[in-house]
């Protein structure tokens, strides 16, 4: 079995619910080195880039990995989604200056969500697809606005921007590929129950 | 200015090698259909949109590359068999003749730009059974997928369903089980179908017909190589109204059903099971 876990915001916490699930993770020494690849407990770990999880889920390339649903939607990943975390929640949001002219260009690293986005409502504009530190984009008028994720609003009150709509409820997921799936139900069935119950186990040690 | 040397995403050329080694796993391939009394037909690389705009629904029709020709009329490349088969047999095609056993072999092309590392081009050779609705012809022609795996990739795994079932159940159900994750409303039926728990006896209350003919299916095929998966549902059928199957080796290799519904639309009436090899993951 191969797990893919995402390097950087949520890989310790994705780290931490299969460790409660009883897997025998990689530990931090063994992360601080350059290997991506670690085998223990007849798993083989490995660590990617959080975009490029469902890539490899998608592809057959690891059986099982942790997402979020920006990443999933973003590249029309088909693998299934059996479980939803409660950490590492936030928002995708359209976002512009306050004065800012009338919607026309969108910044972002999302482009196929936010085409989606911008058709559903209807709104007509042109997608300027970046790599990172998008909220630039809108201060500098690069774009009219911009569409990015929002945890805790600092890097939007930082840079004096305002928040003008929610563009989708963004939750890290378990993904499961299908053909890992639908070969081997066994035991993907039992490596999500084990999965559900621990984010339940979690839950519970973290109430006051 | 050197001239571009890539293609287009997703397709590229077969060299010597690539294309005999296809020829290769072609020949034979046809070889066993035709030996399972299969008769070879040849449709058209493209066609126009029109006929076909009932019964697609809008994902597939946004895999196809369409155009206007200079007719003015627009087309559409070739993207699945299928449909093309039943519009070019249903208008001139006669009860005594039936049942036909046919199959097809050609390109079509996908615009699935997104799905990284995803061919648009795909060599595909199918094979379908038209005017046989019986539980013998879903257990004939979900054998001749697995023979015809068997003589290239060694034993498949093929997991099958019936769609009708998932039509039974409501849309907030269909979501739960598209992702497979259950949310508070999810009815318990539909719970212990994403658990995996789920038996035929429990889908027979609300889709008793699907259940006892998955039932036959089941009693005819070895059950270790031909699994009832009664959660694997897409989120759209598209025209599949009966039995679904997908053939498993190291990817997916083959997938096909029951289109009962399909010829009517183009004539004449008439039951029809069929499925499709991409040629590229046989070995």
């Amino acid at each position: 079995m191969r797990i893919a876990i995402p390097k950087g915001r949520l890989q310790e916490r994705a780290l931490n619910v299969f460790a409660a699930a009883g897997f025998d993770v990689p530990p931090d020494a063994d992360l601080k080195t350059r290997k991506l690849v670690f085998e223990r407990g007849g798993v083989e770990w490995i660590f990617v880039k959080d975009c490029d999880v469902p890539v490899y889920v998608e592809h057959g390339a690891a059986d099982v990995g942790i997402a979020g649903l920006d990443q999933i939607l973003e590249h029309e990943c088909s693998a299934y989604q059996p479980v939803e975390f409660e950490f590492g929640r936030c928002q995708m949001m359209l976002i512009a200056a306050p004065g800012a002219p009338p919607l026309s260009k969108v910044a972002t690293k999302y482009p196929r969500i936010a085409r989606q986005y911008l058709d559903s409502r209807g709104l007509r504009a042109e997608i300027v697809p970046l790599g990172g530190s998008v909220e630039l984009a809108a201060v500098l008028e690069l774009t009219s606005h911009v569409i990015d994720l929002v945890e805790t609003g600092e890097t939007v009150r930082v840079h004096k921007l305002e928040i003008q709509d929610l563009v989708k409820e963004i939750s890290p997921r378990l993904i499961v590929g299908k053909n890992a799936y639908r070969t081997r139900a066994r035991e993907m069935r039992e490596l999500i129950a084990r999965i559900e119950d621990a984010k339940h186990e979690i839950l519970q040690n973290q109430l006051p | 200015m050197a001239a571009k040397l890539t293609y287009p995403t997703g397709v590229r050329p077969l060299l010597i090698e690539e294309t005999a080694r296809r020829r290769r796993i072609e020949s034979r391939f046809v070889d066993r259909l035709e030996q399972a009394g299969f008769a070879e037909i040849t449709l058209p690389i493209i066609d126009y949109v029109e006929p076909y705009a009932a019964l697609v629904d809008r994902d597939a029709t946004r895999q196809s590359y369409r155009f206007v020709d200079r007719e003015g009329d627009l087309v559409a490349i070739r993207s699945d068999f299928t449909p093309m088969l039943a519009r070019a047999l249903a208008p001139s095609m006669s009860e005594e003749e039936l049942p036909l056993r046919l199959f097809y072999r050609g390109d079509v092309i996908r615009c699935e730009a997104s799905r990284l590392g995803t061919n648009r081009e795909l060599f595909q050779i199918g094979a379908e059974l038209v005017g046989d609705a019986s539980v013998e012809a879903d257990v004939a022609m979900l054998r001749l997928a697995s023979e015809l795996v068997r003589a290239f990739n060694g034993k498949p795994t093929i997991v099958y369903n019936d769609v009708s079932i998932a039509g039974a159940l409501g849309a907030g159900a269909r979501d739960a089980l598209v992702t497979k994750r259950a949310g508070a409303d999810t009815p318990p039926v539909v719970r212990k179908l994403i658990a995996g728990e789920a038996t035929l006896e429990d889908v027979a209350p609300f889709a008793p017909k699907a259940a006892a003919r998955l039932d036959a299916i089941g009693r005819a095929l070895d059950p270790d190589e031909f699994v009832l998966h009664l959660d694997d549902f897409e989120e759209g059928a598209g025209y599949y109204t009966g039995l679904r199957f997908r053939v498993y080796g190291k990817s997916l290799i083959a997938q096909g059903g029951r289109y009962d519904n399909l010829y009517a639309r183009f004539g004449t009436s008439a039951p029809a099971i069929g499925f499709t090899f991409t040629i590229e993951e046989l070995d």
